[in-house]
Parts: structure tokens; C-alpha cells; sequence
């Protein structure tokens, strides 16, 4: 089985017969004319995709196009507005109430939240990455690179992902800027894509991004002709072999006989217990254990093994076909996660809705964060086959046509709806609120083509009653009317974002009713808002005591003594970020500032 | 006398040259600056690939006495119009565009930004050769042709002293606090010519220097390159400054308060900021 596997790979990648000719010229002693090899530096020319971040889009400050061309702010360090900023950082996302549980059977070394990827000019042989970062360095976990070109005008045909370096989440000492340039892998394509994925969970700020360098030669080295292939057992590469490959063994071994082979001890053990074993493995593990005998592709094959599946660590191989073969696994399937698969072809509403017929009666989340190849026609199929879905995360999908949300209305049993970036427009969001009534978690965060919010908060708090979060960072223009008529309706709210709304004043009283009408307040942001002032904090201090997570950022009416006040009386706040300076009075609570320098 | 033949040649080779007017060259910006007492005033100068753009602002010195230092908004404002302009986020026959997109940029940082400024924008498209301005509030430019000025941006203001102004209000001070919308900024478009010299500049050059002086110093400009113009340029701005701490001089300044009915002579003491172009041919 082994060797028929380092068979199939090295035929495949086709480096066998190169290396052996290029090992013969070495060993006869031979010189191989090597060409000159001029090493070509480039800046990013564009950000072409990228999962979430700070800014407000169509703007310059803390957005992610900022990756792209020459440094503006290295070395200085700094909360620069000319950097590149994802939206979170730390731990706390992962505690609110909004979050969904993690997955199981994440592989060990999948570490990445979010990803940015970068189109250079010129496709390099790369020989370094080089990433300025000016503020909490660290938070890097992978770089990979993509055969296709982005800039082509071919449709991209055999994608192919290479890691060039990976690691694990750091949090560097200072938060300085720094270059940091990670020892990297040789590959034998040129590439002008690059892919940065971050983990920014250790980090005490946000991480931010101010430029990458590609280094790499145009020749092809000719170091890549002496290295043999090692065959690692976990790599990826070949999980799609088995992904596809499901009945190899069997094929061969069929001759219509069902021949009862003996497994051992493996017979003794009750069917329950080696699930239970099974339930650890990950999956390329899983799909390779299926084929080594009868008895563990029986059980490989259990739809209960595949009760969660998470197919978001191998967005890089996942396809059509992939999906196909897993399709007879997944009858039972109850959560779901696509995110950041099935870019750039990899996977159609052919092999999505065929997926989808198989395994959406009993699905209940469906997590399709950054999904391009999503359209009308997917949602719609969505909306048809998974009557009972509950949990849906759209984020960042920002190429669906407006006209793909109105099929959300559908599902009426949701109760967690995640539209972060996406171009959802006023009257399909009133539609989806008009029948999705036991929503507990929407996100709205920077859905710049809702025209009204004060409507939609009228909506929510008449509709949705049990709503628990609901985030509206850069919502344009949510007045205190909405604020109050959203505070009165949906009384149950733990978590409440209203970063960057600039349109909330605080002389209307509306953070004042906002904090008596929430006892149960967890989080709130109230980030930019320059109006938050002294009296909003004493309020706060009074109704809120379970208040967690604060941000304040922006405002310079609140004195250090309301805040003392409210630290005081909110015995669980872990979380506060100001605008000023506070000394070490609460050394479990984490205070943040923004500072320049 | 020409022969019949060679007069007719001279004569068609001068209809087509009248003709073809369109001057395929790509034209460009020679810009220097000077300042004295740059101040709370701020300038930039920027290249694109397909314009060249200028600005200046003036930052309003009342917010000083509020702690507000006024220098921090007019500088913040022409170090990102100098990074739209630079990043390409602008077209280049819209300027106010690109202080209307300035303006809101500077809403978006995370720290409060609080003050109020002027602002001139002037822009060249390299391939129309035409030039698009927009003003708001009284700095403004001087295009001059032939040793005559042929364009100038009108003044902006309010009532006496007070100009229109992009500004950023304290929260609760909003009513209080004037603060014009970029919208309401002047924008002119025009042709321009090889040679033609371009002055922008903040209201302390203008309120203190006539136009006959400004022209005169011009007419010693002799050569298109940096040097000059950066010569020429820093005279301007020197002259200004002298005249401005001259108090029996009978500067602009003085001359439109008697005209408003307030008895004053002198010169206006304030910073001085003057950019100096000449339109030449676009070298890399």
C-alpha cells in the first residue's frame, strides 16, 4: 500500500527522472552550465482577496489594500492608519456568546483566523518572503504560494498551493515593528500569488501589516533538481488521492466473493470503541485508514464519524470531486464548515447543490466565510435542502449579487446569521427579519448598502425578541432613535457592537437608556464614538455588572475616575480599550490604548 | 522671390501646422516650494502616472486658543491628499473629489483629529493638458501666461477674515464651530500652455504681496529648472515676509479693510507658504 503510493507520487510530480540525471552528472563529475540567476525583489502590486479587516471600505485607513505597494510607515511602530488591520485580535471573540464552538478534527497544525492574498508582478521561483510589521508582530502562521496567475486572462485551470513556510502563533516581546522574513520552502512553479494567514489570538492588540517583499529568481534553480521527494506522511498532497480514490483496494480484491478476512483483535473490540478511536484521527487520516482493510472502511465510512465536518484547513485541495466522494459519508451531517473553500473554480453549484441534496436534511451550521464560487443559484439550493439550518456565516462574500439574500428568508429556524462585508441590501434584510423571528446572533458589521438602520433596528426589535448579539460596526447611520427602539425590543441583548457609528449622540440620553434598558450587557463597543462621556459610564457602572468586554476608543469626555468607578462595579470587565492612559490599579482587566510613535 | 512651388510649400506646411493643434506630448508640473513660518500651514506635492497635483492649506490659528494645535488637521489633511493622489484614488478632473475623500479619510482615525483649514487643490492632466483646480477658503493660485495673469481662484469667505473651512468640531461644539462641506469648494478647469507659470499659494502671500509685485518677481524667472524656480520661489516668499512685518505699508490686506470700513495699514503678519510650477514637458 505504501510503496504503491510512492509509486503513484513520484510519477506524478515527475522529478524522478530529472533527479537521476542531474545525480549522474554530479557523480561523474560532471559541470552543468547553470544560467545566471538575477534575483528579482517585488512589492505586492494588489490585494486581491482577503478575510476581514479594521477599515471602513472604499477607504485608506486600516483597510487591507494598504498591504499592497511600497512600506508607508516602516520602521516606524505604531497604530498607523496607513497599515493593513484585521478586524479582531485576542481571545475574546472566542468567548462571546456569538461564537460558534470549534470544530473537531482541526488538524494540530491549522492555526489560521484570517488570510490576505496578494497578486506581484512578475512570477518568481520565490527564494524569500519578507513581511513588514509595524505594530504586535507575530501573528503570521503560514505563507503559501499559488501556480496561477492572477493578472492572466485564462480561467485558472490545476490550481496548485504550495507552503512555503509555516508556524505557530507567536507573541513577540515588544510590540514593535520588525521585518520578518521566515526561512522558506523550494517549489518547483512559479508564482506571482502569495497567501499570508494570521492568527492574531496571542497578540495583546491588533496586528498590523505595512508591506511584503517576493524575492525569487526567474530561472528555475537548479537546486530543485537534487532534492528527492520525502515522502511525509502528513502531507496534505496526497489526502486528495484518498479523497478520490475511496474503493481502490476494494476494486481489486472484488471478484464477487465476499471473503471474511480475520481482523485479530480488531474483531474483538465493540464497534462503539473504535469510532470513539476514530473520532481522533483527522481527516486525510481517516480517508487514508479507509483503505487499508474492510472492517476500518467500514467504519471510516460511518456517516457518525462525520456528524461535524471541517473542511476549511484543506480549502487548498478541496473540489468538486472531493466533495463527491465524501457526499455518501455525510447523510447524518449536522455542521458544516466551507469557509475559504472553492476559490478560483475548485468547486461549482454542480458539485455544491449535489453535496448539499446529500447531507442538508440534518444540517444545522453551515459556516461559508469567504466563499467566491457562492451565487444566487447556491442560496437558493441552500435554501431548499436545508429546512432545519440554524446557524449560517456568509462573512466576507462580498461577490454575491444582492439579489442571492433574499433566498436567507427561507430558512426560518436561524438563529445565528453572520453578514460581515456582504453587499445585502434593506429589503431583503426586512424580509429575512420579517420570518427568521428566533435569530439570537446577527451580524451586520460593515454592510455598507443597508440604507436605513433605524428601520432594520425597528424591525429587530419587533420581530426578534430573543436577539442576544447583534453587531453593527460601521452601520452609517443608526440614530438614537433606532438605538432606543432596539434596546426596548430585544431586552435579552448580551452583546451589542456599535463601533464607528458616527451617528449616535450621546446628548440624546441614548447610551444612558441603552445601559438601563440591558442588565444583561456583556460587551459593548462604542468604538470612535466622540460623544461617550462620563455620565454614559456611571450608568454603565450601575445596570450593567455583568458588563465583560468595553470599548470606549475614541472618546476624550470620560475621566479616569468614572472609569475606576466602573471597574469597581463590573467585578467580570477583562476587556476595555480608551482613549487615555490608566495605571495598573486593575491588573486583570486588559486596558488598551492607541498610541503613535 | 520663391518660386511658385516652394511658396505653395510653405504655405501648406503652415495650414497643417495651424491644424494639427493637438500636441501629443505629455506636459508636467516643475514645482518648488517655500515657507516662511510654514506654521499651521501645509503643503504637498505629488506625481501620479497621469497627473500631476498640488495643494495647499492654511490651518485656522484660532483653535489654538482652545489647546487644539491648528497645524495638526491642515497637515494631516495634505499628507492624505498626498497618499490619495499617490495611490491613485482620485481622478484628475475632479479635485474637489479628492478633498471631499480626503476629508472623510480623516474621520477615520482612531484618535480624534479636532481643528479647521483652507484648502487649494490644483491638478494637471498630463495627457489633456488641462488644469483643474478647486479652492475653498482664501489661499488660492495665480496662473500666469506672457507676463500677465490669465486665471485666478476667487477668495472664499464667510464675513472679513473668517474663510470657508473644512473643519472637525468638538463633540457638542458642531453648532458652534464653522465647518464648510468640501462640496462647497470653487473648481475651475482650463487649458494650459508650455511655459505657463503656476502660483499656489496660503492667504498670507496674497494679503501681502499685489499682484504687480508677484509679477514682477516672476519676470525674472528665466529658466524652466528646479533651481530657478526654487529661487524665484523663496524671493516671493521672502519679500512677503518683509512686507508683512511693514507697518506703514499699504499691503492688499490693509487696503480691503479701508474698503470695509476698518482704518488699518500695515502688513499682515502670517505664515507663508508659496508653491511655484511651471507647465514643461513630462520627463520620467
Amino acid at each position: 500500500m505504501f510503496y504503491y503510493i510512492c509509486l503513484r507520487r513520484r510519477s506524478r510530480s515527475g522529478t524522478r527522472g530529472e533527479a537521476l540525471t542531474s545525480r549522474r552528472a554530479v557523480e561523474s563529475g560532471q559541470r552543468a552550465v547553470l544560467p545566471v540567476s538575477v534575483e528579482v525583489e517585488q512589492y505586492a502590486k494588489e490585494v486581491l482577496d482577503f478575510s476581514s479587516h479594521y477599515g471602513s471600505e472604499n477607504s485608506m485607513s486600516y483597510t487591507m489594500w494598504n498591504l499592497a505597494g511600497v512600506p508607508n510607515v516602516y520602521p516606524s511602530s505604531g497604530d498607523f492608519t496607513q497599515t493593513a488591520v484585521c478586524r479582531a485580535y485576542g481571545t475574546w471573540w472566542e468567548q462571546c456568546a456569538s461564537a460558534p464552538p470549534p470544530f473537531r478534527r482541526t488538524p494540530k497544525g491549522f492555526h489560521s483566523q484570517d488570510y490576505i492574498e496578494l497578486g506581484f508582478e512578475e512570477p518568481v521561483y520565490p527564494t524569500a518572503v519578507e513581511v513588514f510589521e509595524t505594530y504586535y508582530p507575530g501573528a503570521i502562521v503560514q505563507i503559501l504560494a499559488c501556480s496561477h496567475n492572477p493578472f492572466s486572462q485564462n480561467p485558472p485551470s490545476d490550481v496548485r498551493w504550495e507552503v512555503l513556510w509555516s508556524g505557530e502563533p507567536t507573541k513577540v516581546l515588544t510590540p514593535q515593528a520588525r521585518q520578518f522574513s521566515p526561512k522558506i520552502k523550494h517549489i518547483s512553479f512559479p508564482t506571482n500569488l502569495l497567501r499570508l494567514e494570521v492568527n492574531s489570538s496571542l497578540l495583546d492588540y491588533y496586528t498590523e501589516l505595512d508591506a511584503v517583499i517576493l524575492r525569487g529568481v526567474k530561472e528555475r534553480p537548479m537546486l530543485a533538481l537534487y532534492k528527492m521527494p520525502i515522502i511525509d506522511i502528513s502531507d496534505l498532497s496526497d489526502s486528495e488521492e484518498e479523497l478520490s480514490d475511496v474503493g481502490g483496494p476494494y476494486r481489486q480484491g472484488g471478484d464477487g466473493k465476499q471473503q471474511r478476512t480475520g481482523n485479530g483483535y480488531f474483531d474483538k473490540l465493540p464497534y462503539e470503541l473504535i469510532q470513539l478511536i476514530l473520532s481522533h484521527l483527522t481527516l486525510p487520516d481517516l480517508c487514508r485508514l479507509a483503505q487499508s482493510c474492510k472492517l476500518l472502511h467500514q467504519h471510516c465510512c460511518d456517516p457518525l464519524q462525520y456528524t461535524q465536518l471541517s473542511l476549511q484547513p484543506y480549502w487548498a485541495r478541496l473540489s468538486d470531486a472531493s466533495l463527491g466522494h465524501l457526499q455518501s459519508r455525510c447523510t447524518l451531517l449536522q455542521r458544516l464548515n466551507l469557509s475559504w473553500t472553492g476559490n478560483r473554480g475548485a468547486l461549482t453549484l454542480t458539485g455544491f447543490s449535489s453535496f448539499m441534496k446529500a447531507c442538508g436534511l440534518s444540517l444545522v451550521c453551515l459556516e461559508m466565510s469567504c466563499c467566491h464560487f457562492l451565487n444566487e443559484a447556491c442560496l437558493e439550493v441552500i435554501s431548499q435542502t436545508c429546512p432545519g439550518l440554524q446557524e449560517l456565516n456568509l462573512s466576507s462574500c462580498d461577490r454575491l449579487h444582492p439579489q442571492a439574500f433574499t433566498h436567507i428568508s427561507k430558512l426560518t429556524r436561524l438563529r445565528r446569521l453572520v453578514l460581515y462585508r456582504t453587499k445585502i441590501e434593506q429589503t431583503a434584510i426586512l424580509s429575512i427579519l420579517t420570518f427568521c423571528i428566533e435569530l439570537r446572533h446577527l451580524n451586520l458589521g460593515s454592510c455598507v448598502r443597508i440604507e436605513d438602520y433605524d428601520v432594520v433596528a425597528s424591525m429587530l426589535a419587533a420581530r426578534c425578541r430573543s436577539l442576544c448579539s447583534v453587531d453593527l460596526w460601521r452601520c452609517r447611520n443608526l440614530t438614537d432613535r433606532g438605538l432606543a427602539e432596539l434596546v426596548s425590543g430585544c431586552r435579552m441583548l448580551e452583546e451589542l457592537d456599535l463601533g464607528w457609528c458616527p451617528t449616535l449622540q450621546s446628548s440624546t440620553g441614548c447610551f444612558q437608556h441603552l445601559a438601563r434598558s440591558l442588565p444583561r450587557l456583556r460587551k459593548l463597543f462604542l468604538t470612535a464614538n466622540r460623544t461617550v462621556c462620563d455620565s454614559d459610564i456611571e450608568e454603565l457602572a450601575a445596570s450593567c455588572p455583568s458588563l465583560q468586554h468595553l470599548d470606549i476608543l475614541g472618546t476624550r469626555l470620560v475621566s479616569a475616575a468614572s472609569l475606576k468607578k466602573l471597574l469597581q462595579s463590573c467585578p467580570r470587565l477583562i476587556d476595555m480599550r480608551v482613549v487615555q492612559e490608566l495605571s495598573g490599579l486593575f491588573p486583570n482587566v486588559a486596558i488598551k490604548k492607541s498610541f503613535t510613535q | 522671390m520663391l518660386s511658385v512651388l516652394s511658396y505653395g510649400r510653405l504655405v501648406a506646411r503652415a495650414v497643417i501646422g495651424g491644424l494639427s493643434q493637438t500636441d501629443s506630448r505629455d506636459y508636467s508640473l516643475v514645482t518648488a516650494s517655500c515657507g516662511m513660518c510654514y506654521g499651521d500651514d501645509a503643503c504637498f506635492i505629488a506625481r501620479h502616472r497621469s497627473a500631476d497635483v498640488l495643494g495647499v492649506a492654511d490651518g485656522v490659528g484660532g483653535w489654538r486658543d482652545y489647546g487644539v494645535d491648528p497645524s495638526q488637521f491642515s497637515g494631516t489633511l495634505m499628507k492624505t491628499c498626498e497618499r490619495l493622489v499617490k495611490e491613485g484614488r482620485f481622478v484628475p478632473s475632479n479635485p474637489v473629489g479628492v478633498l471631499t475623500t480626503s476629508y472623510y479619510e480623516l474621520l477615520q482615525n482612531k484618535v480624534p483629529l479636532l481643528g479647521s483649514s483652507t484648502a487649494c487643490i490644483v491638478v494637471l492632466d498630463r495627457q489633456s493638458h488641462r488644469l483643474h483646480t478647486a479652492n475653498l477658503g482664501d489661499s488660492g493660485f495665480l496662473v500666469v501666461r506672457g507676463g500677465e495673469v490669465v486665471h485666478r481662484s476667487d477668495e472664499q469667505q464667510h464675513y472679513f477674515n473668517t474663510p470657508f473651512q473644512l473643519s472637525i468640531a468638538p463633540p457638542g461644539a458642531e453648532g458652534a464651530v464653522l465647518s464648510d462641506s468640501p462640496d462647497a469648494a470653487d473648481s475651475s478647469s482650463f487649458d494650459v500652455q508650455l511655459g505657463d507659470i503656476i502660483l499656489t499659494a496660503t492667504d498670507g502671500l496674497f494679503d501681502n504681496m499685489p499682484d504687480y509685485m508677484i509679477l514682477q518677481e516672476l519676470k525674472k524667472l528665466k529658466n524652466t529648472n528646479y533651481e530657478s524656480i526654487q529661487q524665484t520661489a523663496r524671493s516671493i516668499a521672502e519679500q512677503a515676509h518683509v512686507l508683512a512685518y511693514d507697518p506703514n505699508y499699504m499691503s492688499p490686506f490693509a487696503q480691503f479693510a479701508c474698503d470695509n470700513g476698518l482704518n488699518v495699514r500695515g502688513g499682515k503678519p502670517d505664515d507663508i507658504t508659496v508653491l511655484l510650477s511651471i507647465v514643461a514637458e513630462y520627463t520620467d
